[in-house]
């Protein structure tokens, strides 16, 4: 049966290879670095300014999960939810580069840099995303690639290619 | 874990402790970082791929930064306890493989540990070194939910 709620949106189908999604600015304050470092990372360098000037970051910024979870957050509002998503497998090559300083601005994009069919999920393929974030000055701050299920509208058309990705990755556990 | 770089050894293992994930805990990151319905809609949930409601699973990974971070306060606690000086750290430059395993559902309770796979000194700050760290985290059935290979900056005591 298909999925209702997903029925509508984009399926593994209709992507293609090179699409660029851009990534809306989110600009990261004081008050921000503090609430989440409280929450999920609440090291010095994130939580004062004195010990965050003499750290090896040289002044206040996020922390490098808070820049990965803002991201995260922009791409499921300004993608994940315009495709039959069927959750996330991981990330790679994760790099934070350089601090997002207080009250820098981020934005970004991702580019699907590769589409392939899952080979323990017949019915789903895997999307990869390169996800590239900027600051205002156009340094990049952080790079990483995410892999993503999304349902195959019609899984009988299209021949399974036999590529080498669906390693034992992803949400084995998951049965509907 | 908050020891000098010297201190530190390849393979050694460190317990992070547990965390319950709960239903508003899933929800309320989820409407601010993944709001998929599969993480924010119970009903909804229930007709996607997971049959219900899962955890987004940037949340079990910036669960397990806290509990590593928790972890390292401890030991340094303890460190000065026993009238040693506790080590510093620094900030990660990034990860190379982060993976979602398995589900995570409301209730579930999972077990983080942390492994120092591996140590060098930095080759670019001076006085660093760079830890290869993995945090994995299993639910109470036993299954591997979450695996993580990243770097942390650890100083040098000989700095």
């Amino acid at each position: 049966m298909p999925n209702p709620i997903t029925a509508n949106r984009r399926h593994y189908e209709d992507l293609a290879l090179g699409e660029v999604i851009e990534l809306a600015p989110t600009t990261v304050t004081k008050q921000m670095i503090f609430d989440f470092a409280r929450e999920f990372d609440p090291l010095p360098f994130h939580l004062d300014e004195a010990a965050a000037n003499a750290s090896l970051l040289r002044g206040l910024a996020s922390s490098g999960w808070q820049t990965l979870g803002l991201t995260l957050a922009r791409l499921s509002a300004g993608f994940l939810n315009s495709i039959a998503s069927e959750g996330g497998l991981g990330f790679t090559d994760l790099k934070w580069k350089r601090p997002n300083m207080v009250d820098d601005t981020i934005s970004g994009t991702a580019t699907i840099s590769a589409l392939r069919r899952s080979k323990s999920r017949p019915a789903s393929g895997i999307i990869t995303l390169d996800l590239d974030v900027r600051n205002q000055r156009c340094e990049s701050i952080m790079t990483m690639q995410l892999a993503n299920l999304i349902t195959v509208r019609h899984p009988e058309r299209m021949p399974m290619h036999e590529l080498p990705y669906d390693s034992p990755s992803g949400h084995e556990g998951a049965q509907p | 874990m908050t020891r000098w770089f010297e201190d530190v050894n390849a393979g050694e293992v460190f317990p992070l402790g547990d965390h319950t994930f709960t239903r508003d805990a899933i929800i309320a990151y989820a409407k601010i970082y993944d709001p998929q319905y599969f993480h924010i809609d119970p009903e909804a949930a229930k007709l996607g791929p997971f049959g219900g409601l899962v955890a987004s699973g940037a949340q079990t990974a910036m669960v397990g930064q806290r509990m590593m971070v928790d972890a390292l306060f401890a030991e340094a606690d303890r460190l000065r306890a026993a009238g040693e000086e506790p080590g510093v750290g620094g900030p990660s430059p990034g990860g190379g493989k982060i993976e979602f395993k398995a589900p995570v559902r409301p209730g579930d309770t999972l077990t983080y540990s942390l492994t120092t796979l591996g140590k060098r000194v930095s080759a670019s700050i001076p006085g660093w070194g760079v830890l290869s760290n993995q945090i994995t985290a299993t639910n109470q059935r036993g299954e591997l939910v979450y695996r993580a290979v990243f770097a942390s900056f650890l100083k040098l005591r000989a700095a």
